[in-house]
């Protein structure tokens, strides 16, 4: 057999070979990426690779890189938010559907991860902005696989879901509306690598007031303003993180006529809204703590924020070029501050559950 | 067939200078890329005048952009005579890569084909694209090979995808499949010509005599450069940076010249190796390509390309 092998769309076995379902006998198809970034999803040219040659890490390993561990505090911080700040206002009314609820938001935070990497190698978009990391493009799993697995997550979110809506019954209101957002995400995407802008509004509602939301009416306290402006505080820090990674291959989306928001306003207009965002960002913080923190925790932390955020915004300021290592690097810079925010958020939130009661906003 | 590319009756009598300064530019090249031309028009009998416009205009865009290249490198030779900028003034060399490329669309509206106008812009949108980013990482010594591929895939690419599909454009063949073979295919040519340049800079196979390293010294991490600084620290890349020779240079892999020479010749079997990938995959792209068009003749002549452009040799027979 020849070592490559390209598929055309209308292919009867280009599905089988990118849903990694071919049966080649001790082989696996890989696709290849591309410079040439018309049209992917069109055209493949797989490699024919044996197993025993694919260098495959230990089965756990390749795991957790595909339910993508090391993100799970996305969900896991506001989730503590959520469980100190009713434990501080005496507000703690159901633990156990409170516990469900984030088994159940791990479990959708996997399911969801794990469809984007298919729906990115389906659609062709792994192989224009190449993620060598990935591990359907290495070929340590497959895709039918990784999709059922996605599917299995998605189902065990659901499944746990229902104690929670028959215990909480506003509940089933926040998944109706998270549901119809997904929905409306997917429909607007068309599921295409092309357009990202739709995705990157839908997405910010539910990485944050979303998600605070859920754990909230799980919890039986009812949603308030407090935490729905720390879901939009922590929807703005994931939106910069999506921004920076946007910002990282700007140029071969922009080539391959993706629309985001750094795309729209191309290199230097995508600097500064990076920077502009991060500002913006640090003054909501500033807000937040003005109108529910301790004055200590306030001045603290957004003085911490403030001076840290001078190099990071000089920085951005000075990138050159759209290719090339700085844009590597302020991706590293700006995830040590999403990082250090976060550090942030537990230590005070931390504090605030040690000294319960003995301090006043 | 054998061509003259530049006839001087093509340009304005009364502009001597710039008479003078093509005189210059186009004697002494190798006219690789319009022999490329014809080696695909051939077997496609597309005729003899298309074939000489189509020679002429991939002619013209690479020495309009080797004026321009040669200015924004500060390159004094080029083809061993001084460069234009330096014997003609850099204005005289700005504007007279900007006449050919005008020339250009001149020569092209003229024979018809919209579609052949319209690839032929777009291939030197990338050329200036990739010329732009080439000079935005300058002085970068952690850009990764990746990246440096999407910018000879610009700068260096297009013209070969230009030479490969412009005969069929020309022949108003535009069947989609064909094409996207056509640009994997200029794609891999491109890259393997460009990454056995950048070993010329280290002296691999530099039978030419260029400089040694020069892209270097000049603040470019090359290809190569990027493939070997991949796995070295910041030490190593700092003595890397600052060699002015290649003893100096060994010292990077190792404090012991010998010992650092041994392991940059791995290095050179290691880049090889994926190159030797890349070369595979061209393979494979001709037997697609025969498959769609059935013309062995023009296989044959695709075939020996890899030899010719990376291991700088003479096919066998």
């Amino acid at each position: 057999m020849s070592r490559y092998v390209t598929l055309k769309k209308n292919d009867p076995l280009f599905n089988q070979y990118l849903w990694g379902i071919c049966d080649i006998a001790n082989h696996t198809a890989l696709p290849m990426s591309t410079l040439n970034v018309g049209s992917p999803e069109e055209t493949i040219t797989f490699e024919i690779v044996e197993n025993s040659s694919i260098e495959k890490p230990t089965q756990s390993r390749v795991l957790l890189n595909l339910i993508k561990i090391k993100k799970l505090y996305l969900v896991l911080v506001p989730f503590l938010y959520v469980a100190i700040k009713n434990y501080v206002d005496d507000r703690f009314f159901d633990p156990l559907s409170f516990a469900l609820s984030l088994i159940a938001m791990l479990a959708i935070f996997i399911g969801f991860n794990i469809r984007n990497d298919v729906i990115d190698h389906i659609s062709g978009y792994d192989r224009v902005n190449i993620n060598h990391n990935k591990p359907l493009l290495k070929g340590w799993v497959n895709t039918h696989f990784a999709s059922r697995l996605s599917n299995f997550f998605i189902g065990l979110a659901l499944l746990i879901s229902l104690p929670i809506v028959y215990r909480q019954r506003e509940e089933g209101r926040v998944i109706i509306v998270v549901t119809i957002l997904l929905f409306l995400g997917k429909l607007l995407t068309k599921n295409s690598y092309k357009n990202h802008r739709w995705g990157e509004i839908i997405f910010f509602v539910l990485s944050g007031p979303g998600v605070v939301s859920g754990y909230q009416v799980a919890l039986g306290a009812g949603i308030d303003t407090e935490v729905l402006a720390f879901g939009i505080l922590w929807a703005w820090s994931i939106q910069f993180l999506v921004h920076l990674n946007n910002f990282s291959h700007l140029l071969t989306s922009a080539q391959a006529g993706i629309k985001n928001t750094m795309t729209r306003y191309g290199f230097d207009g995508a600097k500064k809204i990076i920077i502009y965002w991060w500002i913006i960002f640090v003054f909501l913080w500033a807000l937040y703590h003005y109108f529910y923190s301790s004055v200590f925790w306030g001045w603290f932390t957004t003085a911490i924020l403030i001076f840290w955020s001078i190099p990071t915004v000089i920085k951005v300021d000075q990138i050159q070029s759209p290719l090339g290592s700085d844009t590597r690097m302020i991706k590293k810079i700006g995830y040590r501050n999403f990082l250090l925010m976060t550090t942030l958020v537990i230590i005070e939130f931390t504090w605030y559950w040690l000294t319960k009661n003995s301090w006043t906003p | 067939m054998n061509l003259k590319i530049f006839n001087s009756k093509d340009f304005p009598a009364y502009l001597p200078k710039l008479n003078a300064l093509y005189d210059d530019l186009f004697s002494g090249g190798k006219g690789f890329r319009s022999k490329l031309v014809q080696m695909v028009s051939d077997p496609i009998a597309l005729p003899q005048e298309t074939q000489h416009l189509l020679c002429q205009t991939i002619e013209f865009i690479h020495n309009a952009s080797l004026l321009h290249d040669d200015l924004i490198d500060g390159s004094h030779l080029r083809r061993g005579k001084p460069a234009a900028w330096t014997k003609y003034t850099p204005e005289y060399a700005v504007l007279a890569g900007d006449y050919l490329l005008a020339r250009v669309m001149v020569n092209l509206s003229g024979f018809g084909n919209i579609k052949l106008v319209q690839f032929t812009s777009e291939t030197i949108s990338d050329l200036l694209e990739g010329e732009w980013l080439q000079d935005s990482v300058v002085g970068d010594f952690f850009v990764g090979l990746d990246q440096l591929d999407r910018i000879h895939n610009l700068k260096t690419a297009s013209l070969f995808k230009w030479c490969l599909r412009a005969p069929f454009i020309a022949a108003e063949n535009y069947d989609e499949n064909l094409h996207r073979t056509l640009d994997e295919m200029g794609t891999i040519l491109g890259q393997l010509f460009q990454r056995s340049d950048d070993l010329l800079d280290y002296d691999i196979r530099n039978d030419e005599g260029k400089a040694i390293l020069g892209d270097l010294k000049s603040g470019y991490l090359n290809s190569f450069g990027a493939f070997i600084s991949k796995d070295m620290n910041r030490a190593q890349i700092d003595q890397m940076v600052k060699s002015h020779d290649l003893n100096e240079f060994y010292k990077s892999f190792s404090s012991d010249s010998e010992l650092g020479q041994k392991l940059f010749k791995t290095k050179v079997e290691e880049f090889d190796q994926i190159n030797t990938k890349m070369i595979e995959l061209y393979s494979h792209h001709l037997v697609e390509l025969e498959k769609q068009l059935k013309k062995p003749d023009l296989i044959k002549a695709l075939k020996p390309l890899t030899e010719i452009l990376y291991w700088r040799r003479k096919p066998k027979s």
